[in-house]
C-alpha cells in the first residue's frame, strides 16, 4: 500500500538513473516506514520486560484497543488529509452507541448497526453543513458539536449506563476470525477502503486537492463543498462504526464513554505521519500509530504505572509528532504540498 | 502611463477622492461591524436579563446575584486571556486543565504555607503553564489549536498525579472567604474581574503591547516587516492566558473550598464562547474586552437560570453549544458585511 503511495507521488519526476530511484524511492520509503521498526522495538522490549505481554489473551487486547481508536481514526485521516478536523468523537461515539444499546432489544443485530452508522452519518453531516456552509474554522465548530452531542447522548439516557445484553451482538462484536479479534479484522478492511477512497477516487483526489490548496482547488473547478461535507460524513461513520464495537466490547453505552478520545484518534493519525497541514494522508500509518499507542498504554498497565501518566504521554507524543513533522515540512517545502 | 500625461492637478483630485471615498467605506464597514458586535451580545444579554426576571423564580435575590457575579467574575478572568490568545490568530484550549492544576496546587500551596503563598503559586503556576504552551507554540511551531490541545491532556495528566485522584480539602478560612467577602455590597472577585478588566482594555488601546497585539492579529506578515517582534507577542499572549487561568483557579479554589483533579474540564468551550460572544472575531486583530466581560455575565445568567429551574445539567451542554456556534455565525455574517463593504458593492 505504502510502496504504491509512494510511487504515485514520486512517479511524475522519476529518473531512471539507479542513484536518483534510490534517493527517490527507497530512502523516503524507509525513512516513512522507521514507525514501524519503533513498533516492533517496543513490542520486544515490553516483551522482555513483562513477559505476560505476549500472551493470546493481552495480545488480543491490545488488537481491540487499537482497533476502537484506529477504526475512528481512519475518518480522521481523511479529514485531515483535507485539511479538516473533528474534535466531535467522543460526541458522535457516544450518540451511536447509546442508540445501539437502545435499539437492540427490538430489532436485529444488523438494523442496530445500521442504525449506528446512520447516526454517524447524520451528525457527520451536521458538522460538514457547519464547516461549509455556516463557516466555522472546523476544530472550533466540531468542538461545539462534541458538547452538543454530549448534551444529547446524556439527555437520552438522562445520564445513567444502559446495558447490552444481546448475546449476538456481544459475540460477532467481541468474537474473533480465524484467531484475530474481529473488530481488528474490520478496521484493515476499512483503512483499506479508505485508502482506496484517498488515492484512487475523483472523492479522494478533491479531498487531497483542497486539503493542499482551497483556493486552487475550487478555482480549477473541484466540488470543494460537496467534498468537504462528504468528507465529515464518512468520518461520522467510521466514528460510529468504532463507538458499536466500544459498545459491544464494554457491554453497555454510557454519555462519557469516550470522553478525550478525540486526542487518542489525532494523535493515532498525526504519528502515523498524516501532516496537520493537508494534502495528504496515509493510512497505513494511521493503523500502525493506533497500534503503537495501543501497545505503548498496554505497557504503562503492565509496568503499573498511574493510569494518569497515559494522559501527560499521550499528549507529549503529539506535540512531539508534530514538532518533528514542521521542522521536516519546512526542509521540503519548496516542493510543495504533495 | 496616461497618468503622467494628463495634468497632474487632474490625478491628485482623483486620488484624494478616490482616498476620502475609500476612508468613508471604511468608516461605515466600521459601523456596521459595531452595530453587528453590539447586537449580538446586547439583544442576548437583554433577552437573559428579562426572562430571568420575569420567568425563574429567586433569580434576582441577592443570594443569587452574588453567586452569579462570583461565577461570571472567575469566568470573565480566563475569558481575558482568552481574548489576548484569540486576537493574536491563537486559541488556546488548554485553560481547563491549566486551571485546575493551579488551583490545587494553590490549594496544597495555603494548606502548607499560608493564603499569600497560594496565591502566588497558583497565578505561577498558571503563568509557567502558559509559558510552556507559548513555547511550543511559537519554537516547536506547532499549530495553536493542536499544541494546546496536547497540553490539555498532559495538564489534565498532571493534576490527576498531583492529587492522586484525592480532593484537597483548604483549611484556611480567610482563604476561603475571600471569594464570598463584599466590598461596596459587590463580591470581592467581581471587583477583581473588573480592575482586570479595565488594565486590560487601557493596555490593548493605549499601551505599545496592545498596539503590537492589533497589529499581529490583523496581519502577521505585516507585523513581521514593520519590525513587530511576532513571536513575543505570541508568545506573551499565551503566557498571559495561562496566567489569567491561574488567577480564575485561585478564585475558583477560594469559592469551592474543596477541589480535585477533574475540576474546570470543558472550561475551554465556555471561555471560546464568551469571547467570540463578546465581538472578539475568529479572524484576529479585534480584542473586545468589554464584550467578553458583558458575555462571561450572560453566560452565568444562562447557567444560574437554567439551575434555578432544575433543568437538568446536561441540557446546560447544549445550551452552550447552540451559544457558540450562534456566536459563531453572527461573527461569519460580520465579516462578511465588512468585507462586502469593504470592495464597495452595498
Amino acid at each position: 500500500m505504502q510502496a504504491e503511495d509512494v510511487k504515485n507521488r514520486e512517479g511524475t519526476h522519476v529518473d531512471p538513473g539507479n542513484a536518483s530511484r534510490w534517493r527517490d524511492q527507497v530512502l523516503p520509503l524507509i525513512s516513512r516506514q522507521y514507525l514501524i521498526a519503533i513498533l516492533i522495538v517496543l513490542s520486544i522490549a515490553v516483551g522482555a520486560a513483562k513477559p505476560v505481554f505476549w500472551g493470546s489473551g493481552n495480545i488480543s487486547n491490545v488488537l481491540f484497543q487499537a482497533s476502537f481508536v484506529g477504526l475512528a481514526a481512519c475518518g480522521m485521516t481523511l479529514l485531515i488529509a483535507g485539511g479538516l478536523l473533528d474534535l466531535s468523537v467522543g460526541g458522535v461515539i457516544a450518540v451511536s452507541s447509546i442508540a445501539v444499546a437502545t435499539a437492540l432489544p427490538y430489532g436485529t443485530v444488523g438494523s442496530a448497526i445500521g442504525l449506528a452508522l446512520l447516526i454517524g452519518a447524520v451528525l457527520g453531516l451536521v458538522n460538514g453543513l457547519l464547516v461549509t456552509f455556516v463557516r466555522i474554522p472546523p476544530f472550533i465548530a466540531t468542538l461545539g458539536t462534541l458538547y452538543l452531542f454530549l448534551g444529547l447522548a446524556f439527555i437520552w439516557t438522562g445520564g445513567k449506563v444502559i446495558g447490552l445484553s444481546s448475546k449476538n451482538y456481544r459475540a460477532l462484536t467481541t468474537g474473533d476470525i480465524l484467531g484475530v479479534p474481529t473488530p481488528f479484522v474490520v478496521l484493515v478492511i476499512v483503512a483499506v477502503l479508505s485508502y482506496l477512497l484517498l488515492w484512487r477516487t475523483y472523492f479522494g483526489r478533491t479531498v487531497r486537492a483542497f486539503g493542499s490548496n482551497e483556493r486552487a482547488a475550487s478555482l480549477a473547478g473541484l466540488p470543494v463543498k460537496r467534498a468537504k461535507v462528504l468528507v465529515f460524513v464518512f468520518a461520522g461513520i467510521s466514528f460510529a462504526l468504532a463507538g458499536a464495537f466500544m459498545a459491544g466490547r464494554l457491554a453497555s453505552a454510557e454519555g462519557n464513554m469516550a470522553m478525550g478520545f478525540e486526542m487518542d484518534v489525532i494523535a493515532a493519525v498525526v504519528v502515523g505521519g498524516t501532516a496537520l497541514r493537508g494534502g495528504r494522508g496515509t493510512l497505513l500509518g494511521t493503523v500502525v500509530g493506533a497500534l503503537l499507542f495501543a501497545v505503548l498504554a498496554n505497557a504503562l498497565n503492565l509496568l503499573g504505572v498511574a493510569s494518569y501518566w497515559q494522559y501527560v504521554l499521550t499528549g507529549a507524543v503529539l506535540i512531539a509528532a508534530i514538532a518533528v513533522g514542521a521542522r521536516r515540512a519546512s526542509a521540503a517545502e519548496v516542493r510543495g504540498a504533495g | 502611463m496616461n497618468e503622467s500625461i494628463v495634468a497632474p492637478q487632474g490625478v491628485e483630485d482623483l486620488v484624494a477622492d478616490e482616498r476620502q471615498r475609500s476612508a468613508e467605506r471604511a468608516q461605515r464597514a466600521d459601523n456596521r461591524r459595531r452595530i453587528l458586535q453590539n447586537a449580538g451580545i446586547g439583544i442576548p444579554f437583554l433577552l437573559v436579563l428579562v426572562a430571568g426576571f420575569v420567568a425563574v423564580p429567586n433569580f434576582a435575590s441577592s443570594s443569587n446575584v452574588a453567586n452569579m457575579l462570583v461565577n461570571a467574575a472567575i469566568l470573565a478572568i480566563v475569558g481575558y486571556g482568552m481574548t489576548l490568545v484569540i486576537a493574536v490568530r491563537g486559541i488556546d484550549l488548554s485553560v481547563g486543565s491549566a486551571q485546575a492544576l493551579a488551583a490545587c496546587i494553590a490549594a496544597a500551596t495555603v494548606n502548607a504555607w499560608g493564603p499569600l503563598a497560594g496565591v502566588v503559586a497558583g497565578i505561577g503556576v498558571g503563568a509557567l503553564l502558559g509559558l510552556f504552551n507559548g513555547l511550543v507554540v511559537t519554537q516547536l511551531r506547532v499549530p495553536g489549536f493542536i499544541a494546546t490541545l496536547a497540553t490539555m491532556s498532559v495538564f489534565r495528566g498532571a493534576v490527576l498525579l498531583f492529587t492522586g485522584g484525592a480532593p484537597i480539602m483548604i483549611a484556611s478560612t480567610a482563604f476561603k472567604s475571600a471569594a464570598t467577602a463584599k466590598f461596596l455590597a459587590i463580591p470581592v472577585p467581581f471587583w477583581i474581574a473588573a480592575v482586570i478588566g479595565a488594565a486590560a482594555v487601557f493596555a490593548l488601546s493605549s499601551m505599545r503591547f496592545g498596539k503590537h497585539v492589533v497589529a499581529v492579529g490583523g496581519s502577521p506578515e505585516s507585523a513581521v516587516d514593520s519590525g513587530i517582534k511576532v513571536k513575543r507577542i505570541e508568545l506573551l499572549a499565551y503566557l498571559i492566558a495561562g496566567a489569567a487561568a491561574g488567577t480564575a483557579g485561585v478564585l475558583l479554589a477560594s469559592q469551592l473550598g474543596v477541589v480535585n483533579g477533574s475540576i474546570s474540564a470543558g472550561l475551554e468551550l465556555q471561555a471560546i464562547a464568551i469571547v467570540v460572544l463578546g465581538g472578539t472575531s475568529m479572524a484576529g486583530g479585534q480584542p473586545r474586552i468589554a464584550g467578553t466581560f458583558v458575555a462571561a455575565l450572560l453566560l452565568s445568567m444562562i447557567n444560574s437560570g437554567l439551575n434555578l429551574l432544575n433543568v437538568p445539567s446536561f441540557y446546560q451542554y447544549v445550551a452552550l453549544g447552540v451559544l457558540l456556534i450562534f456566536a459563531l455565525s453572527v461573527d461569519g455574517a460580520q465579516r462578511a458585511a465588512v468585507s462586502r463593504m469593504m470592495k464597495g458593492s452595498k
